[in-house]
């Protein structure tokens, strides 16, 4: 399981005003919060802040690189912002894995972030969406994941660097889309061997809902079970990463034995 | 028609332990001797690396043996009243380690005091400068008092100390921490507990990486393919990344080959079964050759010729 930590967001108060702060602090106290929970990715996401969003990147990821070496992944829903602050973010930190959140399925947006990440090095997530938005079935899912998926490979881009974000929707809103969702990703598994990662935005599941923790725990360990390899999510929650451990474990990822929680903690370094 | 690419991208590894220590390293060995490091499947050289072939230690008991059969006896019977002089016999018949049996400290066979046991070890080590491998008695209330004061007498030498369980680890895992050895961990056919000792003991400090683990050994005809099994899992468990399973193999095949009947047995079956001579040692080395390629880096053996029929199959498959 691959853990992408969601907490350095400026959709966060805290990130928010730390960034249009420039308050490193408040930053480098999370990613210690989120790296002893056991992120290995930190994702970073600039939110609603002020100023220039280049520039915000390029601090924020060195702010959250001064408190850990783990790999950074940019996330915004701009391209024109990812593809501006990768080379400046790759510059100020050249020896730390990159990755792009996100590119959707639609040509523009392909064309603009993939040849960035093959140029850098970097991963890169592709969300199974077009220029027509969310697909509401798994069909459309599978042809859009079909479609970024082919279209990084083509670019020389490995599928260990490549995850596929089926996009999970709200279960308020949309209550059939988390079955879509782990159908798809079924179904987009055996595209290519070795298959590519699968990735999902997880506390978006229960946006709005009452019992959010349990809902994203709950729907984390399904979607194991379908093949999600990494998630988008609070490391924090010592029962969220514990229940997709063993759920690892249950399906035989991970060798059994008594201590399995610590053995995970040790192969992570964490004590 | 092309041939399919099967080579697996793996992301661990077994991880190389060096045993023995030179003069240069503190100690007074001759030379060491290095296990593990394996990248690959085992003898698929396509698919990895194999720094570091299987090594071979010749058992050594600190008092004559009960009932090993004429073919061992011809081989050690004039020496095996001494320690000292059956350790320079597996040196000179071209053993990589010396494999010691302090079963004499054993309540029930002769209950000899850890300073008795200490005069052993110290007199192999004069004997001989081949890395050892030191075993206790399987009593865990007389090896917690033996083998602290084997460890200390040895302090230095860097050997491999044998053996911790599940339920007992705390001793021997001080005194290897202590006195600067490596440490057997014991799972009797069970890759959970492997896992599981190996949890316990890297709990209290000491290093995954100087680990060696024992999943005990089963000779050809009495569950051979158990083993075989469990070493193939760790060894896919180590490739993959599981840094608690990436611990080089230890196999006990000598003493297990030989309680085969087909291996003890004298030459009344040689009509049927072929002249003892050959079949004990044939039995060994088909066990340990078989083993091997489950996955496994250091082999208790007793007969020379099974030594040398398994070394010329590792360099076979091998290439070499």
């Amino acid at each position: 399981m691959i853990i992408f930590s969601e907490r350095v967001n400026g959709m966060y108060r805290d990130v928010r005003k730390a960034i249009n702060e420039k308050d490193e602090r408040i930053v480098q106290d999370l990613v210690r919060e989120q790296v002893a929970g056991g992120a290995d990715v930190m994702d970073i996401n600039l939110g609603p802040t002020k100023g220039d969003p280049v520039e915000n990147f390029v601090w924020l990821a060195q702010t959250v690189h001064a408190a850990t070496d783990r790999p950074l992944s940019l996330d915004s829903a701009k391209p024109h912002v990812l593809v501006a602050a990768m080379p400046r973010v790759r510059a100020a930190l050249p020896d730390t894995k990159l990755i792009i959140n996100s590119s959707t399925a639609a040509p523009e947006a392909m064309g603009q972030l993939i040849p960035v990440a093959a140029e850098q090095g970097a991963g890169i997530i592709g969300l199974t969406m077009d220029q027509e938005g969310v697909p509401g079935n798994v069909e459309k899912r599978v042809e859009c994941g079909a479609t970024f998926l082919m279209t990084a490979m083509e670019s020389g881009i490995t599928p260990e660097d490549i995850y596929l974000d089926p996009i999970i929707l709200p279960v308020n809103v949309a209550q059939k889309q988390p079955a879509n969702v782990m159908e798809a990703i079924r179904q987009l598994a055996i595209v290519s061997d070795p298959p590519p990662h699968f990735i999902l935005g997880l506390s978006n599941v229960s946006q709005q809902c009452l019992m959010r923790n349990l809902l994203n725990r709950t729907y984390l360990v399904m979607s194991i079970a379908a093949g999600l390899d990494a998630a988008i999510m609070d490391a924090a929650d010592k029962e969220l990463v514990e229940a997709a451990i063993s759920a690892e474990v249950l399906l035989d990822k991970q060798l059994y034995s008594d201590d399995y929680l610590k053995a995970w903690r040790m192969q992570k370094g964490l004590h | 028609m092309s041939v399919p690419e099967v080579k697996e991208k793996w992301s661990g590894g077994v991880t190389a332990v060096t045993l023995g220590a030179t003069k240069a390293e503190g100690g007074t060995r001759g030379s060491t001797v290095t296990i593990g490091g394996q990248t690959g499947i085992p003898f698929l050289n396509f698919d990895g690396e194999t720094p570091h072939p299987p090594a071979i230690a010749l058992d050594v008991l600190d008092k004559e043996p009960a009932g090993w059969p004429p073919p061992l006896a011809d081989v050690y019977g004039d020496v095996w009243s001494d320690p000292a002089a059956w350790a320079a016999r597996v040196k000179q018949l071209g053993a990589d380690l010396v494999n010691l049996r302090l079963v004499s400290t054993h309540p029930d066979e002769g209950d000899r005091s850890a300073d008795e046991a200490v005069a052993t070890v110290k007199a192999v080590l004069e004997a001989v400068d081949l890395p050892l491998i030191i075993w206790g008695c399987d009593v865990p209330a007389k090896d917690q008092v033996v083998m602290p004061k084997v460890a200390e007498a040895a302090q230095g030498e860097n050997c491999l100390l044998g053996a911790v369980i599940e339920d007992e680890y705390r001793t021997l895992t001080a005194a290897a921490q202590a006195y600067g050895h490596k440490l057997i961990a014991l799972s009797p056919c069970d890759i959970n507990k492997s896992k599981q000792v190996n949890i316990l003991i890297s709990d209290m400090g000491y290093p995954l990486q100087d680990i060696v683990v024992y999943p005990s050994t089963a000779s050809l005809g009495y569950g051979m393919e158990y083993i075989y099994s469990i070493l193939e899992r760790g060894r896919l468990a180590a490739l993959s990344g599981d840094r608690l399973m990436a611990q080089p193999v230890f196999l006990d095949v000598g003493y297990e080959s030989w309680r085969a009947k087909e291996a003890r047995s004298g030459d009344e079956m040689a009509d049927t079964w072929g002249p003892a001579a050959e079949r004990g040692p044939a039995w060994e080395a088909v066990t340990a050759t078989d083993l091997l390629q489950g996955g496994a880096d250091l082999l208790a053996m007793r007969h020379p010729k099974a030594m040398e029929a398994v070394r010329m199959a590792v360099g076979q498959l091998l290439g070499e």
